[in-house]
C-alpha cells in the first residue's frame, strides 16, 4: 500500500497522539495492573478456541512466565478472523478468581473436609460399587456438559455405557441443543449444519429467528453487519418476542407472540406455495412430505412417555394442511400483521435473493422445538434455498462443544458415539471398539436430563456424578430437583473450578482444570473440530475431567479398556474415537492435523474440509449423480413436515398474567460461574434484574431499580426491575436473565418440555408481578 | 423575520467542505416490521445507524486536529458539556439547531480550518440549553472549583485487550460520533468503527464508580 498524503497524516497522527496522551495523562502507564513477580515482558502465543460459546471463535492465549496474561483472536482462523467478543478477549482472566478450587473436598458431618483427591477418587470409586451393588447398574448416573472436551465425554461415555453398562449419561446440552438435534434428525437423518459462517458473507438476507445474536453470537454478528456496510444488498430481519440489541441494529425488526412461530413458519409456507415461489426442480428431486403425531403433550408430569409416528404424505395433502395457516388467520394467532409474513414469504421466496436463517435457543427450548426446527427447514426446503453458498438454515449453538462432545460422541441417554442403543450394529461397534462385551451395552434408553434429575428426586438414582456445568442453578422447576438431590443416601459427585450453587449440595467436590489447563477438543457450531494444547499448568490438586474419569474407571478394574498414558492420553482416545466416524459422512481429521490447524471442518476426506454438506461440488458424501444428495434418509430425500401450532405448555390468564421469559447478557455466559469472575464483565453488569414494559412498570408503581416479587405456580422471587434497560419486552411479558445465582430464576420456570427432543422451554411460563 | 435571518447566516457558515462524502442512504423498507423502541439499551440503534450511514472514509479519517488536552479544556469535569470554542456571530442565536449543520455530520469548516465534532446527541437541538459561549475569559469573582482527574487512556486488563468505556453513556451514546472521523480527538480515536458493533467488545465500566468484585454471597 502506498503511502498517500491522507495516509500520511494519519500516521502521523496516530505517533503524536502516543505522544501527547503519555504527557498529559501519567496513568496512561497501566498502573492499576498486579504484576507477575517476574515478568520479563515477553509474551508466547499458543492457538485455542474460546471457552465460552457455541461460536468456536480461534483465539491465541499470550503466556508469560507461566501464567496467561493477554488474549488475542486468531487471524488464522476463518471463523472469527482475528476478532473476539468482550468475554473472549478477558477469557484468561477466568482462570484467576480467587476463590478457584485447587483441593478435593468431601462432606462429613456436613462439613465440607479437604483431602488428596486420590483419596476422594477412592472414596467415588468405592461409593460407585456400593451404589451399584445395593440399587443396580441404573441408581448411578453421571451428567456432563456440552463444556466437556471431546475427550471427556467420550470417556464418559465409554465407562458408564460400555464398562458399567448404564445409559444414564446425560448431559446440559439436552437443556440447549437437543430440539436441534430432533430437528436435524427428523428433517435430513443426519446431525448438524449443512452451511458453514461462510454463508455470512454470501447472503442478501438474514433472518434472525428467536435469536438475539447481537449479544449471544457477537462475533458473527458483526461480521453480518460488516457485510451488510460493505454490500449494499443485505437486508437484516429480526424475528422476536422482545426488543433486543439486535432489533435495534436489524433493518426490520418483526415481534410475534411466544410461540406462534410454529404458525408463522406454516404461513410463509402457504405464501410461498399461493405465488408459486416453489422451487419445483428442487422439491420433485430431492424432497418427500411426512406428517407425525398431534397433541402430543409437554411432559410436566413424571415418567412423561412419547414416542413420533412419521407417516407420508403428499404435496396436496401438505398444501391442504397449510390452509389453516393463511397470513390472515395467523395475524390472529401471532399478531403479527398479515403482510408482514408476506413481506417474509417473500424474501424467502425471491429467486435472486440468498437466504441464511439463524436460530438457537428461541427455537430450541421450546415445548414444540423439534416441530419448530423442522417448520424453518420446510421454508428453506420449498425454495430449494440450502446448502448452497448464503443459503443456509443455519442452527447455532450455546457451548463450546456442545456439538463436538454432546451430539458427535453422543453424550445423551439413547446415543452411541456413532448411532443409537437401540441399533444393535451400533452397539456391536461400539462393543467392538471399546473392548467389552455386547451386552455391556444395555439397549434400552433411561432418562433424558429432566427426567434423570426427577429420577434423583424419587430416589431412582441415588449416585450422579456432575461435570463441568451447574444445574442447580439452570434445571428448571429448580426447587424440586435441589431438594431432591438434597435428600439422604443420595450422593452428588461435582468436578469444578469454581464454589456454585451446584457444589453447595455436593457430598464430593473435585477440583477440575479449567480450559486451556489441559489438553483437549471442542466441537463448534459449524462442525469444526478445535484441538488446544495444554497451555498453562492447573492449580493445585487440579485434574482434567478426563483424567478424573479414567482414575475411576481404573479403580473400578477398567485397566484395560484405559490404559492410556497421562503424556499422551488425548491423542490416544482421539484416534480411538476417531475410528467411529470413518467414512465420508462424518470423517474426523486426523490428531495432527488437528494440533496445527485453527479448527479443521468435517466431513475432512482426502485432506479436504467439507463446507457445504448435501452439495455434490462439496460434499464427497454425495453419490447419487445430482446436484444434491440428501443421504441422511433412506429415500436420499430432504423431509418437508406438517407440523401444525400448538399453544405453549402454560399461559398467561387471570391469575398469572404475565409471560416469563429468560436469557443471557452478552457479558455473562451461563451461570456466569466463569464470566463473574472477571472484573470487566462483573463491573458491566455485576447483578440480574427483571426487565418490564413502562407501561406495566408504571402500572405497577415500579421505576428502575425498585425490587418487584415475581411468582409462578412453582416459586416466587424479588429482583430489581429494569426499565428500558438491555431490552424491552413487549406489555404482558417480563424477561430476567439467569447468570446470576443471588436471583435463581428457573425457581420460578416450568419443566415443561418438547416431546421429541425433551428439550424444556426456558422463554414461556406463567407469572404474576408484584411491587416488593 | 426568520427569512431576513436565514438569508443573513448562510454567508456566515462558510462553506461546509465534506470532503468526498456519498452518503449512504440506509434501505429500510417502511412497509414491514413493527417500531423498535427509540430509547433503550442506552439508544444503543444510535451506533449501528450511524455505522450504516457514515462513509467508511469517513469511519476511518483522522485530521490529528484535536487532542483529549483541548478537549478537557473545554469542560469542568470529565463529562461536563463542553462550551463552544470558537466565536458564533449573534445572528445566529435565533436558531440554534443551525449548529448540526456543522456538528451532526461533520466536515471541514473553512472558517475554522478544521473538521468539526460530530455531536453524539443530535435530537437534542436546543443546543444552547447546555452548551454555553465564551464571551468575555473575566471572572466575576475567582473560583476555588476543583475537579477530578479524567479517566486514564490505557485501561485495558490485558496486554491488547479492547479498554472499557470509562465513561457514562448518558448523552454520549453514539460511540461512532465522538471516537471516529476526522473531527475525533485523536488519542481515542479508533479506526476499526467499520465492524459497527462496539459494545461487543467494549463492556461499560464507569470508572468513577466503585468497582465491583465480585463474591459469593
Amino acid at each position: 500500500m502506498k503511502l498517500d498524503r491522507r495516509e500520511f497524516i494519519k500516521q502521523a497522527a496516530i505517533s503524536s497522539a502516543f505522544a501527547t496522551a503519555g504527557a498529559i495523562f501519567p496513568g496512561i502507564s497501566f498502573g492499576d495492573w498486579s504484576r507477575l513477580a517476574n515478568n520479563t515482558g515477553i509474551i508466547s502465543w499458543q492457538k485455542s478456541p474460546c471457552r465460552f460459546c457455541g461460536t468456536g471463535c480461534g483465539v491465541l492465549v499470550g503466556v508469560s512466565d507461566g501464567k496467561a496474561v493477554a488474549v488475542k483472536g486468531d487471524p488464522n482462523c476463518s471463523v472469527n478472523k482475528g476478532l473476539c467478543c468482550m468475554k473472549g478477549y478477558h477469557s484468561v482472566q477466568a482462570l484467576y478468581g480467587k476463590d478457584r478450587i485447587t483441593k478435593a473436598k468431601v462432606r462429613k458431618n456436613g462439613q465440607m473436609i479437604e483431602l488428596p483427591i486420590q483419596e476422594a477418587l477412592d472414596l467415588v470409586a468405592q461409593k460407585l460399587q456400593e451404589t451399584k451393588a445395593a440399587h443396580g447398574k441404573d441408581s448411578i448416573a453421571i451428567y456432563g456438559s456440552g463444556q466437556w472436551t471431546i475427550p471427556d465425554g467420550y470417556v464418559a461415555s465409554k465407562l458408564f455405557k460400555g464398562c458399567i453398562g448404564t445409559n444414564n449419561v446425560e448431559a446440559n446440552a439436552r437443556l440447549c441443543m437437543a430440539s436441534a438435534v430432533t430437528g436435524f434428525m427428523t428433517s435430513f437423518g443426519i446431525d448438524e449444519p449443512m452451511g458453514c459462517y461462510e454463508d455470512i458473507d454470501y447472503a442478501n438476507v438474514f433472518i434472525t429467528w428467536g435469536n438475539n445474536m447481537a449479544e449471544m453470537h457477537p462475533v458473527l454478528f458483526s461480521r453480518m453487519i460488516a457485510n451488510r456496510k460493505k454490500r449494499s444488498n443485505v437486508k437484516i430481519i429480526d424475528l422476536a418476542t422482545r426488543y433486543t440489541r439486535t432489533s435495534q441494529a436489524a433493518d426490520t425488526s418483526i415481534i410475534f407472540k411466544p410461540q406462534t412461530d410454529l404458525a408463522m413458519a406454516n404461513a410463509i409456507c402457504y405464501e410461498i406455495i399461493r405465488n408459486d415461489w416453489v422451487n419445483w426442480n428442487f422439491v420433485n428431486e430431492h424432497v418427500s412430505f411426512h406428517k407425525g403425531k398431534t397433541n402430543i403433550g409437554y411432559g410436566t408430569e413424571d415418567h412423561f412417555a412419547f414416542k413420533d409416528k412419521a407417516e407420508s404424505i403428499d404435496f396436496e395433502e401438505f398444501k391442504v394442511f397449510l390452509e389453516d395457516y393463511t397470513p390472515e388467520k395467523v395475524e390472529k394467532i401471532s399478531g403479527v400483521p398479515a403482510k408482514d409474513v408476506k413481506y417474509l414469504a417473500a424474501l424467502y421466496g425471491d429467486p435472486s435473493l440468498k437466504v441464511t436463517s439463524f436460530w438457537c435457543m428461541g427455537m430450541n427450548q421450546h415445548t414444540r422445538g423439534t416441530w419448530i426446527n423442522n417448520l424453518v427447514y420446510n421454508i428453506h426446503l420449498l425454495v430449494g434455498k440450502i446448502s448452497t453458498p448464503g443459503n443456509s438454515p443455519f442452527s447455532l449453538t450455546g457451548q463450546p462443544s456442545a456439538c463436538g462432545t454432546v451430539r458427535e460422541v453422543g453424550t445423551l441417554t439413547n446415543r452411541l458415539p456413532h448411532g443409537v442403543v437401540m441399533n444393535e450394529h451400533d452397539r456391536k461397534m461400539a462393543a467392538n471398539i471399546w473392548d467389552v462385551p455386547l451386552e455391556n451395552i444395555d439397549p434400552k434408553p433411561t432418562y433424558h436430563t429432566v427426567e434423570m434429575f426427577r429420577a434423583l428426586d424419587r430416589g431412582d438414582i441415588k449416585f450422579i456424578w456432575i461435570q463441568v456445568t451447574n444445574p442447580m442453578v439452570t434445571m428448571p422447576n429448580l426447587k424440586r430437583y435441589r431438594d431432591g438431590a438434597l435428600k439422604d443416601d443420595r450422593f452428588v459427585i461435582v468436578s469444578d473450578v469454581y464454589p456454585t450453587p451446584t457444589t453447595d449440595i455436593a457430598d464430593v467436590i473435585l477440583p477440575a482444570a479449567m480450559w486451556i489447563e489441559q489438553e483437549g477438543l471442542y466441537g463448534n457450531s459449524e462442525r469444526r473440530t478445535q484441538h488446544f494444547a495444554q497451555i498453562v499448568d492447573p492449580p493445585g490438586d487440579a485434574m482434567s475431567d478426563t483424567w478424573q474419569l479414567i482414575e475411576v474407571a481404573r479403580r473400578l478394574g477398567f485397566e484395560k479398556q484405559f490404559p492410556w498414558e497421562k503424556s499422551n492420553y488425548i491423542e490416544k482416545i482421539w484416534e480411538e474415537y476417531r475410528i467411529f466416524h470413518a467414512g465420508p459422512k462424518h470423517e474426523m481429521a486426523p490428531y495432527k492435523v488437528l494440533t496445527e490447524r485453527s479448527g479443521v471442518q468435517w466431513p475432512f476426506v482426502n485432506g479436504k474440509e467439507t463446507r457445504w454438506r448435501f452439495n455434490s461440488e462439496h460434499d464427497p458424501a454425495c453419490t447419487n449423480g445430482k446436484d444434491f444428495h440428501f443421504y441422511g434418509k433412506k429415500d436420499n430425500r430432504a423431509w418437508i413436515w406438517a407440523r401444525p401450532y400448538e399453544p405453549a405448555a402454560e399461559l398467561p390468564d387471570s391469575e398469572y398474567g404475565f409471560w416469563l421469559n429468560t436469557g443471557r447478557v452478552i457479558e455473562h455466559w451461563h451461570t456466569g460461574s466463569m464470566t463473574r469472575r472477571v472484573p470487566v464483565l462483573h463491573n458491566a453488569v455485576p447483578s440480574a434484574y427483571v426487565e418490564i414494559h413502562p407501561e406495566d412498570a408504571a402500572e405497577l408503581g415500579v421505576m428502575n431499580g425498585e425490587m418487584v416479587k415475581i411468582i409462578s405456580r412453582r416459586g416466587e422471587i424479588t429482583m430489581p426491575a429494569q426499565i428500558n434497560g438491555r431490552g424491552v419486552p413487549v406489555p404482558g411479558m417480563v424477561f430476567v436473565p439467569f447468570f446470576d445465582e443471588s436471583y435463581l430464576i428457573n425457581e420460578v420456570t416450568l419443566d415443561a418440555f418438547c416431546p421429541i427432543s425433551k428439550q424444556p422451554d426456558y422463554k414461556k411460563c406463567a407469572v404474576r408481578l408484584e411491587k416488593a | 423575520m426568520m427569512e431576513f435571518q436565514e438569508r443573513r447566516i448562510k454567508p456566515v457558515l462558510g462553506v461546509i467542505v465534506l470532503s468526498g462524502i456519498v452518503f449512504f442512504v440506509a434501505v429500510v423498507d417502511g412497509k414491514s416490521g413493527s417500531k423498535v423502541p427509540e430509547n433503550y439499551d442506552n439508544q444503543g440503534k444510535k451506533i449501528f445507524d450511524a455505522q450504516q450511514a457514515t462513509p467508511v472514509q469517513n469511519l476511518e479519517a483522522d485530521s490529528a486536529g484535536r487532542n483529549l488536552s483541548k478537549f478537557y479544556g473545554l469542560r469542568q469535569y470529565p463529562g461536563s458539556p463542553p462550551l463552544i470554542p470558537h466565536p458564533v456571530d449573534l445572528t445566529f442565536s435565533g436558531k440554534e439547531s443551525d449548529c448540526l449543520s456543522c456538528h451532526e455530520k461533520g466536515g471541514y469548516s473553512q472558517e475554522f480550518g478544521s473538521f468539526a465534532p460530530v455531536t453524539p446527541h443530535p435530537e437534542h437541538t436546543l443546543c444552547y440549553q447546555c452548551h454555553t459561549q465564551v464571551t468575555t475569559e473575566e471572572l466575576f469573582v475567582e473560583s476555588e472549583w476543583k475537579s477530578i482527574s479524567p479517566p486514564r487512556l490505557g485501561q485495558s486488563t490485558l496486554p491488547g485487550s479492547p479498554p472499557p468505556v470509562p465513561h457514562s453513556l448518558q448523552l454520549r451514546e453514539n460511540c461512532i460520533a465522538c471516537h471516529t472521523g476526522p473531527g475525533a480527538v485523536v488519542e481515542i480515536r479508533v479506526s476499526h468503527a467499520f465492524r459497527g458493533d462496539c459494545r461487543q467488545c467494549h463492556a461499560t465500566n464507569v470508572k468513577t464508580s466503585k468497582p465491583l468484585e465480585f463474591s459469593r454471597k
